[in-house]
């Protein structure tokens, strides 16, 4: 079935609820574009260094695929990295940090914001890179930057379990983790401003840890969720003339806390079957999520890569389902985008054809007829 | 190919159990491989690993929840190709979710031509600080043995009873289906009996699981 909107229309209906053609589709395919480059493709260490080579992977990504969004995720360790710890660069890997900074409590008081002009740093390839494909998707698709929150940028910065561990063994630690917090929300407040320049529509954060697995509500709000980091974040988002978005792929996100309480524009989630409490998108919808935010997911980000395309046809197709239903019994117009719960991943055996048809079956099988 | 994980918080004794439990298993015959979260918190001597033949890998990169689930399964292919061991021990992160490993151990079976078996799931907690635990990172230790199928409580030689009759009570509040061993690594008590769980008895796959757990939501348990 042929669209009857543009892809802004149909983004702008789904985010103020109002009737669409079909749901959205955005499989959050990011780094895995990088292969569509020239043909043949470059390396992740091309593709994460160079600003036109990052925003290149989005364009021709749009051209391949025609997603309703464009959303500037590089990958998790960009803050870490510059803020000191060693990343490692695989040819066709995620970089990832292999050796954290912060080896003791004062390695938490040492962390100094980075100057994210100076063009060696992966924030200032992120942040122009970002400008670049918002330049020339922008008048095509919903744009978005894409964020690291404070406690990820941390955890990614020490390793997650010291930094769960420092947060209560005593209260000089404590002290330690909230000084760090606190240069890093510095950093984050720099890079909102960085990107507000570029004009992208709206920025994600990724707050991971909002996650009844590792924190629970009074342990959330005091290392996330508290105005000082997360809360004055979303605000400076918002002033700066950006639509605040968040994505969380945790197993039990803070749902009330992330959506309806801060009020995102776009909440991005993920699935997990076997996690008791964890929210499939009929659950999702039901619970009232949907009505307060445009929500996407969640399709299995594993099933690009080993999934049947002929699986994958029907995953999306009984999510499509899933959600109009839902939808329809809400009294909701267009507030669910087709995506996977998390990056597409970037590795060369994911299979292109897979979020072709992720994609395609949403155009053919998302509509409201 | 089997997997064997060995979950649990920082500090709970996870590298010295899979140590000396990989010693025990090839003194029996089997052929051994380990593979280990390499972000920091890892203190394995290679130098050990090797000289006790054992193989070691490394799982790394990307984000937590979604992307080492490819990566470990692409290592677990890499492993049975070179050295196609018995039986893979795997130490993940203490923020690691056990069903993630399975999904992503069976995945390797569309790479290689192996058939992939789970021990029971393992969590340490350890007695020595359960009361510190409890009161800091609950939520990570309850998730931990929420998803175990076997529960070691280890530093048994070192812990008064008071922590060790909690650790039980915490371990049967949240996962009441869930065996109890009482273990200490640093004295070797208790190794051989878990290196016996990992070799005689299995755990449930993930896709079964998850196929069980999707047609429930849908029809009901009945």
């Amino acid at each position: 079935m042929a669209d009857k909107m543009n892809h802004i229309e149909r983004a702008m209906a789904g985010l103020t609820n109002e009737p669409v053609d079909r749901l959205l589709a955005y499989p959050l395919a990011m780094g895995v574009c990088r292969r569509l480059i020239n043909g043949t493709g470059i390396t992740y260490q091309e593709w994460v260094s160079d600003p036109k080579k990052f925003a290149q992977a989005f364009i021709d990504g749009q051209r391949r695929f025609d997603f309703d969004f464009a959303i500037g995720l590089m990958d998790l360790s960009v803050m870490a990295g510059d803020l000191g710890a060693h990343v490692r660069m695989d040819e066709q890997n995620t970089p990832f940090v292999d050796e954290p900074l912060i080896k003791d409590l004062e390695g938490y008081e040492k962390l100094e914001v980075p100057n994210i002009k100076d063009p060696k740093t992966r924030s200032y390839v992120l942040v122009e890179g970002t400008g670049l494909f918002v330049d020339a998707l922008g008048k095509e698709v919903v744009t978005a930057a894409f964020l690291e929150g404070p406690l990820l940028a941390l955890t990614q910065t020490r390793g997650a379990e010291f930094v769960f561990k420092d947060m209560y063994d005593n209260e000089s630690s404590r002290k330690a983790v909230h000084a760090a917090l606190k240069t890093i929300t510095d950093y984050d407040k720099e890079m909102v401003k960085a990107f507000a320049q570029k004009k992208p529509a709206g920025l994600v954060w990724d707050y991971l840890w909002g996650s009844y697995s590792c924190l629970g509500d009074t342990e959330y709000m005091e290392f996330e969720g508290d105005h000082k980091y997360a809360g004055c974040l979303n605000e400076l988002v918002q002033k700066e003339g950006m639509a605040n978005c968040i994505h969380n792929c945790a197993d039990l996100p803070h749902l009330d806390t992330q959506i309806k309480k801060w009020k995102p524009a776009i909440y991005s989630m993920a699935y997990y079957p076997l996690i008791p409490g964890s929210p499939s998108a009929k659950e999702t919808i039901q619970k009232g999520y949907a009505d307060v935010s445009l929500i996407g997911g969640n399709i299995d980000p594993q099933g690009f890569v080993r999934w049947k395309t002929e699986k994958m046809v029907d995953m999306t197709k009984k999510l499509c389902n899933e959600v109009i239903t839902e939808l329809k019994a809400r009294d909701l117009g267009g507030r669910y985008c087709i995506a996977s719960g998390c990056e597409v991943p970037p590795a060369l055996s994911t299979k292109l054809e897979n979020i072709q048809a992720c994609v395609d079956t949403t155009k053919q099988f998302g509509t409201f007829a | 190919m089997k997997i064997a994980q060995i979950a649990g918080f920082l500090g709970s004794g996870k590298t010295t159990l899979l140590i000396e439990v990989a010693k025990v298993l090839v003194e029996r015959g089997e052929k051994v491989a380990i593979v280990v979260n390499d972000v920091g918190e890892i203190n394995v001597d290679f130098k050990i690993v090797e000289a006790y033949g054992l193989k070691a890998k490394e799982l790394s990169g990307g984000c937590i929840c979604c992307e080492i689930a490819g990566n470990f399964a692409n290592t677990l292919s890499l492993l049975y190709s070179n050295f196609n061991p018995d039986i893979v021990i795997v130490e993940p992160s203490g923020v690691a979710i056990p069903w993630g490993l399975k999904r992503a151990a069976e995945y390797s079976e569309a790479e290689v031509p192996v058939t992939i078996e789970h021990a029971p799931v393992l969590t340490l907690v350890d007695a020595t600080r359960i009361d510190t635990l409890m009161g800091t990172v609950r939520r990570l230790v309850v998730t931990q043995v929420r998803e175990a199928d076997v529960c070691l409580i280890n530093k048994v030689d070192a812990a008064h009873d008071g922590g060790i009759a909690r650790a039980e009570e915490l371990i049967r509040s949240v996962n009441p289906h869930c065996e109890i061993m009482r273990i200490s690594t640093h004295q070797n008590k208790g190794v051989k009996e878990v290196a016996d769980i990992i070799v005689d008895r299995t755990s449930a796959r993930y896709d079964e699981a998850v196929e069980r757990a999707l047609l429930e939501k849908e029809y009901g348990s009945g």
